[in-house]
């Protein structure tokens, strides 16, 4: 064999030998799969297209440069301690219903061998859905479902981020404790005979049950009367009758927790029947709905509701404020307290991904336990994020979240203005309600 | 006995390629977890034997009986509530609540039977429509039941044939299919049964039936009772699958549409209608639910779904079964 020749054939065999081996030299984890089971069709589609579009946001920030944004995974174009892996998010249609969703879970889990799941807005879906990952071993952030049941199961392999109802019945007592002591803005201390007693109607599915039995159980810890307790079906044409037990009640705080015709319909009766409550307060879902504010026009002026984000927070946030515009610019609306929750729950992906330098499931349980990420990395006005059981029997919850409760003033031409937490208020809060014309 | 046990397992008067289809499609569901090693794949299966049994059950008053009931998901939520609410408080085994399940679902059925036939046609299915609504309601309604919050069981280590909890998918595969060849066999005897023949006679004709002494009234009740308790072994094995159950997922009204609709797909009256009614619309759907439904285009796997449908009702509205029946007669 001629010299030439040899070097040649040494030569082609070499680059072939590289070409063969170099796939397995250079295997690095390039992606990170992670499952995210929303309900993307049936009446909730709407929500969980806000909720896969907000996770998305998260993930595209994660894998790309973004300098302008002052929160780490901006700076990052990928996962650092996993070479750079690109986060890939998988999304499954719940279809709100918890059948589909354990299904999906298993799919997502054994044929598409997703490093964790994400999800899945519905207390129901997350209860099916998460057993699932509990029987794998497969870590399951759960950003964006509040019965406080799923933090009390004792599970072994899910991690809540979000506040739940019994944090969100808090945040309503200490603005009514608040209020007594003359903590809220813009109004002196207001005696606690003007504000009780209490008057409590909640729709009669899990959410709304749950939220009446956590206002009676908070009412008396911290020793507030209720004059009017009740439950009544959300798809009732009529609630006349509701209406003028609230207003029988006497009471001068009126709390609901409805949907958003019964919502609607509540406050066109209350209109009608010339109710004067001194305070109105819901529990998000209907009271922030658009329809609830463009059906009733100026007579939403005046009533409080709990969220968990407001546009208003770039005022006092200016990350939050970047991030809700750049989520405006991809959606063509503002974030709403469900979409900001899964941006943070994609978030908390990649800082336990980075903290944990694997994708095995037990390096990320690990550093899921440890995780702490301060609360300038958020969009939302939480102290942070890290698990532990801030109320009794919860597990693997995280303790530095909280909500807000907004106020609509102006409407409109103003919207939902933050009143609690205090420190963050950016408006005076307007007291006692100013009734409808 | 031996003519009982002989109506039980012979499929005797059946044509021979029934049978041979048969026993490669009984091949097919004990190998299937062995080749097939998708766990989705796994899990349509499950599903499918599910929808499978819910079908054979509805088929008695729906298919043999001709009555067009809509609301089996009640007996469903009979059956998911006796097993979860038995094993939440008192630890009962599943197979005590199994049939503690039937026996609740079939007293309520034979309850409301009485008064429901006195309707005959629409007003029948109307009937079945609300009685089930109202029991949907009255669960969330109550507190004993969980209410809307439904009842959550705990997971247990695997395997646990006491409370029928496992692990892996395989053990549910053949759980379920021992829950389906079950009923399938009962269903090969009660349409050889007296009452069988009677309750296709007066299917076909109740004056004509009425005419020869039987008594429609009471054939219809007994039916509609039977079914509610056959209802209910499909919504104790969902309790066990899920481990949640609330009024809403085991007793909602598009599940007592959709075990009507895989019985009619497939071909209502017929023994095999409900299992490829259920073969075909049970895979399609989860498959298009899982390759389009998180998509660009939000919902599409719906609209796809819908035109398979109305292409098969208008082509044949006696189901598969009738493509089937027609194709053997013309060959």
């Amino acid at each position: 064999m001629k010299a030439s020749k040899r070097i040649f054939l040494f030569l082609f065999v070499s680059v072939l030998s590289i070409l063969i081996v170099s796939p397995t030299l250079f295997a690095q984890v390039k992606e990170v799969k992670i499952g995210v089971i929303l309900p993307l069709s049936g009446p909730l589609a709407p929500i969980g297209k806000s909720l896969k579009e907000g996770a998305e946001l998260a993930a595209d920030i994660v894998n790309n440069k973004y300098p302008e944004l002052d929160i780490s995974i901006a700076k990052w174009e990928g996962i650092p301690n996993l070479g750079g892996a690109k986060i890939k998010l998988i999304f499954a249609d719940s279809r709100g219903d918890p059948g589909w969703g354990s299904e999906q879970a298993k799919r997502l889990i054994e044929d598409e061998k997703v490093v964790g799941l994400l999800g899945a807005y519905q207390s129901a879906v997350t209860k099916t859905a998460s057993v699932e990952a509990e029987r794998a071993g497969i870590p399951f952030i759960n950003p964006d479902s509040t019965s406080p049941a799923l933090s009390k199961r004792g599970f072994k392999w899910f991690w809540r981020v979000t506040p739940h109802e019994t944090w969100f019945t808090k945040d309503l007592f200490d603005l009514l404790d608040g209020l007594t002591k003359g903590k809220a803005p813009g109004v002196k201390a207001v005696p606690k005979s003007k504000l009780e007693p209490l008057a409590v109607a909640a729709e009669n599915t899990e959410w709304g049950a749950a939220s009446l039995a956590e206002i009676e159980k908070f009412a008396k810890e911290r020793g507030w009367k209720i004059a009017e307790g009740f439950k009544y079906p959300h798809t009732a044409a009529d609630l006349t009758s509701e209406t003028r037990k609230m207003i029988a009640s006497k009471a001068p705080t009126f709390l609901f927790a409805p949907y958003v015709a019964d919502a609607i319909l509540f406050v066109k009766t209350m209109k009608e029947m010339k109710a004067k409550p001194r305070l109105i307060w819901g529990q998000d879902a209907g009271f922030v709905e658009a329809d609830f504010y463009k059906t009733l026009g100026a007579d939403v002026n005046g009533i409080l509701t709990r969220d968990l984000f407001s546009a208003e927070m770039g005022k006092v946030k200016p990350v939050a404020g970047k991030l809700n515009e750049m989520y405006k610019k991809m959606t063509g609306y503002d974030f709403s307290g469900s979409s900001a929750r899964d941006f943070v729950g994609v978030q908390v992906w990649a800082h336990v991904l980075n903290n944990a330098k694997s994708t095995s499931p037990e390096a990320i349980r690990k550093a899921l336990n440890e995780l702490h990420i301060p609360g300038k990395e958020l969009v939302m006005p939480w102290k942070g994020v890290k698990f532990g059981s801030p109320f009794p029997n919860d597990t693997q919850q995280n303790e530095l979240g909280s909500g807000v409760i907004n106020q609509y003033q102006g409407y409109p031409d103003g919207k939902l203005h933050i009143i609690y937490p205090f420190e963050f208020a950016t408006s005076k809060l307007i007291y006692p309600f100013p009734g409808w014309k | 006995m031996r003519q009982v046990l002989k109506d039980i397992f012979s499929f005797e008067d059946r044509p021979r390629f029934e049978r041979i289809g048969f026993v490669v499609f009984i091949l097919i569901i004990l190998v299937f977890p062995w080749m097939v090693h998708s766990a989705y794949g796994r899990v349509v299966m499950i599903k499918f034997l599910l929808f499978a049994l819910f079908g054979l059950g509805w088929n008695l008053i729906g298919g043999y009986g001709g009555q067009v009931d809509l609301g089996q998901a009640k007996n469903v939520g009979f059956g998911a509530y006796a097993t979860a609410l038995m094993m939440f408080w008192w630890n009962t085994p599943f197979w005590v609540t199994v049939p503690i399940g039937m026996i609740v679902a079939a007293a309520e059925s034979f309850g409301v039977a009485y008064p429901m036939f006195r309707l005959k046609g629409h007003y029948f299915a109307i009937a079945t429509l609300c009685v089930a609504l109202v029991w949907k309601e009255l669960f969330v309604f109550w507190d004993w039941t969980g209410g809307a919050r439904g009842v959550e069981l705990t997971i247990r280590p695997t395997p646990d044939f006491t409370y029928m909890q496992f692990g892996s998918p395989i053990y549910y595969h053949y759980f379920i299919f021992l829950l389906f060849i079950t009923q399938l066999l009962f269903m090969n005897w009660f349409r050889k049964s007296k009452l069988g023949y009677e309750l296709q006679a007066v299917r076909d004709n109740e004056d004509a039936a009425a005419s020869l002494g039987i008594n429609v009234y009471r054939t219809k009740v007994i039916t509609y009772t039977i079914t509610g308790g056959l209802g209910a072994v499909g919504g104790s094995f969902m309790t066990v699958y899920y481990l949640y159950i609330d009024p809403d997922f085991v007793m909602p009204l598009d599940l007592s549409i959709l075990i009507a609709m895989t019985v009619m797909v497939g071909g209502a009256g017929s023994l095999w209608g409900p299992i490829i009614g259920a073969a075909i619309l049970i895979p399609l759907d989860m498959y298009l639910g899982a390759w389009l439904g998180a998509g660009k285009r939000l919902g599409i796997d719906f609209m796809v779904y819908a035109v398979i449908m109305m292409v098969i009702a208008a082509r044949e509205p006696r189901g598969i079964w009738g493509i089937i029946e027609r194709l053997r007669k013309k060959g």
